[in-house]
């Protein structure tokens, strides 16, 4: 039996831009961390072979930090190693200005077990009975199919074949202008297994057919929209003919979760949850609250986004006012000793905020939430002139 | 606002004064009539008022002087002292100066600005000068009211109230005072937080910021980078769908071609399988054809062999005529070659004879010529210097004639010169009279003025011993007057109500009193004194009933003294305190006056008065005199002045001579001096007219003179010229030049007939020349023709040979072919074929004509179009390469979902933003509102004070919002100010004020402002302003110390002020600081 690890899509070097900034780095970071998990992996699986199939890098020309960082985490890893095939991807194309070009120091830094899928006739015998047939991606789009240039199986040849490339499968829109792979292309070359990548989430496409033909998904996700990222693929071939074992296995730190709140007690619930640290949250604050609420709310959010002198308990939080609506009318909220002049401007506002025009309710709502939280702020300060 | 100095001059009865003040309470101190109250409205009107106002009128000097002139210093905060001087008048002056340390002064304003840059620097509500509501006169507001007040008025500022101010920043200053200190902590404490989130995002005008670090730039450049990103790669998410979907739209047309093409190449099979065999049926055919045409081929061969034999027979007879017809030819050329050689050898010898004969001839004709233009050349010099020497003799003659006349021009213009003289002499003499007499004239004046001079000397002389006079009287009066140490008149009535009051007093304690006094010894020496005179030494020897109303004094020697007091404990304590006041207010005014009651003091006064008045008449007179003598004092300048003049002009005028012209000025009548120079102004007149005539002669003289020697001397030199040119014709001049005449017309005949001889030549030669040349072209002509019939001859034979040589090498080459066919075998395999041919099968249909070729286009159309698409495809391959397809596509995602972010953040952050500055305005709003009430904050204060101050008999005092007063309250009514009593009124407000100073940390002028308050509220102010006095500042007028300062806090001998506590009181001796009149 051979075992092989199948990944692809790290997507190094990809950026955030609509988190904040120390979550940008956070989410950045660990696309390259990963990388160290997947190889334990690969270890611990003793797997023959590690198959990356393309979109190792977001951009064929990443910042330096990304395939500096890549190469050392190769170069850090104990010998012998299970030989790596990094085949470039669409996103990162092999092109003479890109990462994988031969000139370029980061194939310099790669050590002897990792391979660059560099020439369109790549072949590599894992063992005396399999051996691998790989293609790059050249451009950033094309119509070709990747698959069907590999080499058909020559008569009598018994041997594992693996084929690994990078594209869209026949199911997948605009897939014709996405190096496009026939389903059955594996079987039209005559190969055990087909390693691709491209889609994010882990996904066999051929259940129907004696060759496999995979996506692993991207080990990392990178959206919330990714609901089966966070894998690699654990291959099992056993002998030519017999369809191989393709299982995912998790590699991800983050969890991407969308999570909606649509009261106060599900908001509260919220801090209970297990492996906050290692969340991605998106909270959507559909509710209706009143000033004491909202300032609860606006405490329980400091506390799961953290401030400048705190950590926050989520790993990354991003929250969704939109849907946010504060209640008119709760101004009993504030204490009933307060300066006269606080008394009427509170007065003032709440007679704006119930007024009729909705800008200047919406402001005026605000505005007293704003009065009432600094109040409560400054709470210990103020003592009992409150 | 705080005063640091006032200089006065020349300011109503002030001629300077100099004060420095401290920087607490200063207290200025004086008798009535010292000029304190006109100290106080200095300083108003340093601030207040325009330095050309009408206002100012009663500060003007009634003695003269100049005009008032005020400077004060102040400070309105630290390091912004500034120093304004008027000098006030319709010619006035107004400059304000600021200054950083109180040394160095730089001039901010000067003019009418002056007064508008005060109001603005003092912010006590009061109009720029001009603007609307201004009014005329001293301008005031409800703080200048407050703040500096009039003696007249010291309740003033409960009459009036902020509702009557024009201007508003009186009452936005209160305001800002009075809402900082009426601010609760927590609400200040909010206010700030709000504040600072307000600064994050809001200019100073309230605009949202878009400076860089702002909240508002910093979301905004978010969205725009964001935007920019997405729109960067919807770019090239467009660009590349264009490219994508152009591509599978090729993809899908070559898909669709391919079909075509597999469709036309098995059409063009089917249509080549026809094609095949229709090609092999027509080879069939084409064969069988061929067989039969090989033996048609051979037959018709056997028959060309026959006529070629007939046709080469018929053209050799041809060939043999056309050679004889070229042999005649040839001859001919030959007799018409003969013909040319001899016209042209004919022609040649005729021209060579012709020309010699004419170029001897024409040589001839050319010697003639030549002689006879020597002739006429030679004939035509000698006429022409015929005709100059005739025009030299002509100029000489006309030369002389013009001289002739030039002589007696110039006796004409001597002549004039001469008279033109002699006219100028006399009207020089004319006006050197005139001169003389003007001289005359001069000195009669000079007289005249000499003799005025020495009269206002000698006026001058009687108003110094005038004034010498009433000056020793006023000095004497002076010295009097200042002998007499005396308050004013208004000074007595006070002093006389203190009399009566201690009189009274005293009454009170007039019980009677009775001391027996017995000596022990033989003789007692005792001083008695009764009801406070001052005692007597008396010797007794028995019993003495010593009486008295209230007071009775005994000293026994150095025993011991005994002073008894009737009356009860409180009425001595009254008269004590009267006497104390007694001895304060009015003791050293009798003292100083040298006089032991108010009556005397009243007598020393009213002398004061009298000697003031004589004093006065005495200064008005004495400033009369002095002006007058001011305006004789160059008198004797001019004195000395007009008897120089009159011995200058004098100067060296002949004895006797100023008789003879006074007598002729004298004749003149009224006044010589229009006489003469009228008379002058003629005699100039003739003189400059004559002076210019005689100028004109003397230059029309020298002018005809000067032309009269040019013309001699080229008179001169035009006789000689043709003296020397008629010597060159000894026969005369006129028979020379006829002669010459004669032989220039007998040498142009000559050269005319020369002339028609030689063209007469040359027309022979040409005509000769013109006859041969015709000969020999004739002659060309014929042999040229001659050798072209010899050509076409031997063409027309050449042609002959060919064809028969063609003919017969045909005739060889039939015989030839006809030798190699065999008949026999052609037309057996003619049979076979035709035999094969119906043999082949038959096509299912004819194929239409371009049928197969139309197939093949098709399919290479098809197969270009596919070649095409390729390309067409790997194009799009390439560009697709440049525009990123489906990374592009989820880099345009990632970007959308960033920008959308980005702008949701935007619109939270605006909204929260908005709320914030909603928060802060709203909060103002409110504190304003509540401060609005000023009467309500400054209220509790005031009620303080005077709460205290009054042993809490008034409850409270009720101000309005805009601070006027409504009244106090006493048992819980509302009384009006109006109600109370005058000294409690003016403690109230003096209070009022001085709580408004407090608040505004600002200077606070109180001109005896306290006059009707009794010693213990003296005593309660005196420790308030103490206090008061190291906050801000209070300057104090009043005519009675005691009641501001202790003893020791006033200034002695000649100090003019005295500091004390620390500095923050300073006492003014007002007599010291301050000159009068």
């Amino acid at each position: 039996m051979l075992r092989l690890l199948h990944t692809a899509d790290w997507h190094l070097g990809k950026r955030f831009p609509s988190f904040p900034e120390e979550a940008q780095k956070k989410l950045s970071r660990a696309r390259l961390e990963v990388v160290s998990t997947i190889l334990d992996l690969a270890r611990r699986n003793s797997v023959a072979a590690v198959l990356c199939a393309g979109d190792l890098f977001d951009d064929p020309s990443p910042v330096p930090a990304f395939w500096e960082g890549l190469a050392r985490i190769f170069q850090n890893r104990p010998t012998p190693h299970p030989p790596v095939f990094l085949v470039p991807g669409n996103h990162d194309p092999l092109t003479t200005e890109s990462v994988w070009d031969r000139s370029h120091p980061f194939r310099a830094r790669l050590p002897a077990w990792v391979h660059v899928v560099d020439r369109d006739d790549f072949t590599y015998e894992i063992t005396p009975e399999a051996v691998l047939y790989a293609r790059p991606c050249r451009s950033k789009a094309g119509e070709s199919d990747l698959a069907m240039a590999l080499p058909a199986r020559a008569p009598g040849d018994t041997r594992l074949r693996i084929g690994c490339v990078h594209g869209s499968t026949f199911d997948i829109e605009g897939h014709q202008t996405n190096f496009p792979i026939r389903k059955d292309a594996g079987v039209l070359r005559g190969l055990d297994y087909l390693a691709i990548g491209d889609t994010h989430s882990f996904r066999d496409v051929t259940h129907d057919l004696p060759v496999p033909t995979v996506y692993p998904g991207a080990p990392e996700p990178t959206s919330f929209d990714e609901s089966g990222a966070g894998s690699v693929a654990l291959v099992a071939l056993f002998r030519h003919g017999a369809r191989p074992r393709v299982e995912a296995e998790a590699a991800a730190f983050w969890r991407w979760r969308d999570v909606r709140c649509r009261d106060m007690n599900e908001l509260r619930a919220l801090l209970t949850t297990r492996e906050l640290e290692r969340q991605v949250i998106r909270l959507h604050l559909d509710m209706t609250v009143s000033l004491a609420e909202e300032s609860e709310m606006e405490r329980i959010l400091r506390d799961l986004q953290g401030t400048e002198a705190t950590h926050g308990r989520a790993g990354v939080l991003v929250v969704d006012k939109e849907k946010l609506r504060r209640r008119v009318g709760s101004v009993d909220a504030f204490p009933d000793h307060l300066p006269q002049v606080l008394k009427e401007t509170v007065v003032r506002l709440n007679q704006l905020a119930e007024g009729t025009d909705d800008i200047a309710r919406e402001s005026a709502t605000r505005a007293l939430s704003h009065l009432y939280d600094l109040l409560q702020r400054q709470e210990s300060q103020i003592g009992s002139a409150v | 606002m705080r005063l640091h100095r006032l200089k006065v001059n020349n300011f109503g009865g002030i001629t300077n004064a100099d004060i420095a003040f401290g920087p607490g309470l200063n207290v200025l101190f004086g008798p009535n009539d010292l000029g304190k109250s006109t100290i106080a409205d200095a300083i108003r009107l340093a601030l207040l008022l325009p330095h050309a106002s009408t206002t100012c009128e009663p500060y003007v000097p009634w003695a003269g002087g100049g005009d008032p002139v005020v400077e004060l210093t102040f400070a309105t905060e630290e390091q912004r002292i500034w120093r304004v001087r008027k000098r006030f008048g319709k010619s006035g002056s107004s400059v304000l100066e600021e200054s950083r340390d109180g040394n160095d002064f730089d001039e901010v304003d000067r003019g009418r600005a002056v007064d508008a840059k005060l109001r603005e620097v003092v912010r006590w509500g009061i109009p720029e000068p001009g603007g609307s509501g201004g009014g005329r006169g001293l301008p005031s507001s409800f703080l200048s009211t407050a703040l500096l007040s009039t003696q007249a008025d010291v309740s003033a500022v409960l009459t009036t109230s902020l509702e009557a101010d024009i201007g508003g920043g009186g009452r936005d200053r209160i305001a800002a005072a009075l809402q900082a200190i009426a601010q609760d902590p927590l609400f200040l404490l909010l206010l700030r937080k709000t504040q600072e989130r307000w600064d994050e995002a809001y200019t100073e005008k309230g605009n949202k910021s878009r400076a860089k670090g702002s909240v508002f730039a910093g979301a905004s450049e978010r969205v725009n980078q964001a935007r920019d990103e997405k729109e960067s790669l919807q770019k090239v998410v467009d660009e590349s769908e264009v490219v994508e979907q152009g591509l599978r739209k090729l993809i899908a047309e070559r898909s669709g071609r391919e079909e075509v093409e597999t469709g036309a190449a098995e059409r063009l099979h089917m249509l080549e399988t026809l094609a095949a065999q229709a090609e092999a049926c027509k080879q069939a055919a084409d064969q069988a054809r061929v067989a039969l045409e090989a033996v048609d081929r051979i037959k018709q061969l056997a028959d060309d062999v026959v006529a070629s034999e007939r046709s080469l027979a018929t053209l050799t007879a041809s060939t043999e005529r056309l050679e004889a017809g070229r042999d005649l030819a040839r001859a001919a050329v030959a007799v018409a070659a003969e013909t040319l050689k001899s016209s042209e050898a004919e022609a040649r010898s005729a021209t060579l004879a012709a020309e010699m004969t004419d170029t001897v001839a024409r040589q001839q004709l050319e010697l003639r010529k030549a002689v006879a233009d020597r002739a006429a050349t030679a004939a035509q010099q000698a006429l022409g210097s015929a005709i100059e020497t005739q025009k030299l003799v002509d100029a000489a003659t006309a030369a002389e004639r013009e001289l002739t006349q030039l002589g007696e021009q110039a006796t004409d213009a001597r002549e004039e010169a001469a008279k033109r003289a002699e006219m100028l002499a006399v009207a020089q003499a004319a006006l050197d009279h005139c001169e003389e007499l003007d001289r005359g004239l001069a000195i009669q004046l000079a007289d005249r003025h000499l003799a005025n001079c020495e009269t206002e000397v000698a006026k001058k002389t009687a108003l110094a011993a005038d004034l010498v006079r009433l000056s020793v009287e006023r000095d004497s009066l002076l010295t009097r007057r200042k002998r007499l140490v005396v308050p004013v008149a208004a000074f007595l009535p006070p002093l006389r109500k203190l009399e009566k009051d201690l009189a009274g007093a005293r009454a009170s304690l007039g019980v009677g009193l009775v001391a027996t006094v017995t000596p022990r010894q033989a003789r007692l020496e005792l001083r008695l004194g009764r009801d406070g005179i001052v005692p007597i030494s008396e010797v007794i020897t028995q019993s003495l009933d010593a009486e008295a109303e209230s007071e009775l004094f005994i000293g026994i020697a150095d025993v011991a003294t005994i002073q008894v007091r009737g009356g009860k404990p409180d009425a001595r304590e009254y008269v004590r305190s009267l006497e104390d006041r007694w001895t304060l207010e009015a003791a050293p005014h009798l003292t100083a006056a040298g006089v032991q009651d108010l009556v005397g003091l009243e007598e020393k006064i009213e002398e004061a008065r009298d000697l003031e008045t004589q004093l006065a008449s005495l200064n008005r007179e004495i400033n009369n005199l002095q002006v007058q003598t001011e305006a004789l004092a160059e008198t004797e300048v001019l004195l000395r002045e007009a008897a120089l003049r009159a011995s200058g002009v004098r100067e060296g005028l002949a004895e006797g001579m100023f008789e003879s012209l006074a007598s002729e000025l004298q004749r003149m009548g009224g006044d010589p001096g229009v006489t003469l120079r009228s008379r002058r102004q003629r005699a100039s007149g003739e003189v400059e007219a004559a002076r210019k005539a005689s100028a004109d002669a003397a230059t029309a003289q020298m002018l005809t003179l000067e032309r009269e020697r040019a013309l001699r001397e080229r008179r001169d030199k035009e006789k000689a010229a043709s003296d020397v040119a008629l010597s060159r014709f000894p026969e005369g001049l006129s028979v020379a030049a006829a002669n010459a005449q004669a032989a220039l017309v007998a040498t142009k005949a000559e050269l005319l007939t020369v002339t028609k001889d030689l063209a007469s030549v040359h027309s022979a030669q040409d005509e000769r020349a013109r006859r041969l040349d015709e000969s020999v072209r004739s002659a060309r002509e014929a042999e040229v023709k001659s050798r072209a019939a010899v050509d076409a001859a031997e063409r027309a034979h050449t042609d002959a040979l060919t064809t028969q040589a063609l003919e017969g090498g045909r005739l060889a080459e039939l015989r030839k072919r006809l030798a190699s066919e065999d008949l026999v075998a052609a037309e057996t395999t003619a049979h076979s074929a035709l035999a094969a041919s119906a043999a082949l099968p038959v096509p299912e249909r004819s194929l239409v004509l371009g049928e197969l070729e139309a197939a093949r286009a098709a399919l290479a159309t098809v197969r270009e179009d596919i070649t095409n698409i390729d390309r067409e495809i790997q194009r799009s391959q390439g560009a697709l390469e440049q525009v990123g397809g489906a990374v592009a596509r989820e880099r345009l995602y990632a970007a959308v979902e960033a920008f959308d972010q980005a702008e949701r953040h935007e619109r939270e952050l605006e909204a929260d933003y908005e709320a914030w500055k909603l928060l802060l305005e709203t909060m103002k709003e409110a504190d304003a509102a509540q401060a609005s009430n000023l009467g309500q904050v400054l209220a509790p204060a005031i009620t303080k004070q005077f709460g205290m101050l009054t042993a809490l008999r008034y409850q409270g005092v009720q101000l309005t919002a805009q601070l006027g007063t409504e009244g106090v309250l006493v048992e819980g009514n509302l009384r009006s100010y109006e109600r109370i009593s005058v000294g409690t009124r003016e403690q109230l407000s003096t209070l009022y004020r001085l709580c408004l100073g407090e608040y505004l940390r600002t200077a606070v002028v109180l001109d005896d402002q306290l006059v009707q308050s009794d010693e213990p509220r003296m005593d309660w102010f005196r420790s308030l302003l103490a206090r008061n006095a190291r906050t801000f500042q209070i300057v104090v007028f009043t005519c009675r110390p005691g009641d501001y300062l202790s003893t020791s806090s006033m200034p002695t001998g000649e100090t003019v002020y005295v500091d004390s506590d620390d500095g923050f009181i300073r006492a003014f001796d007002m007599g010291r600081a301050v000159q009068r009149r």
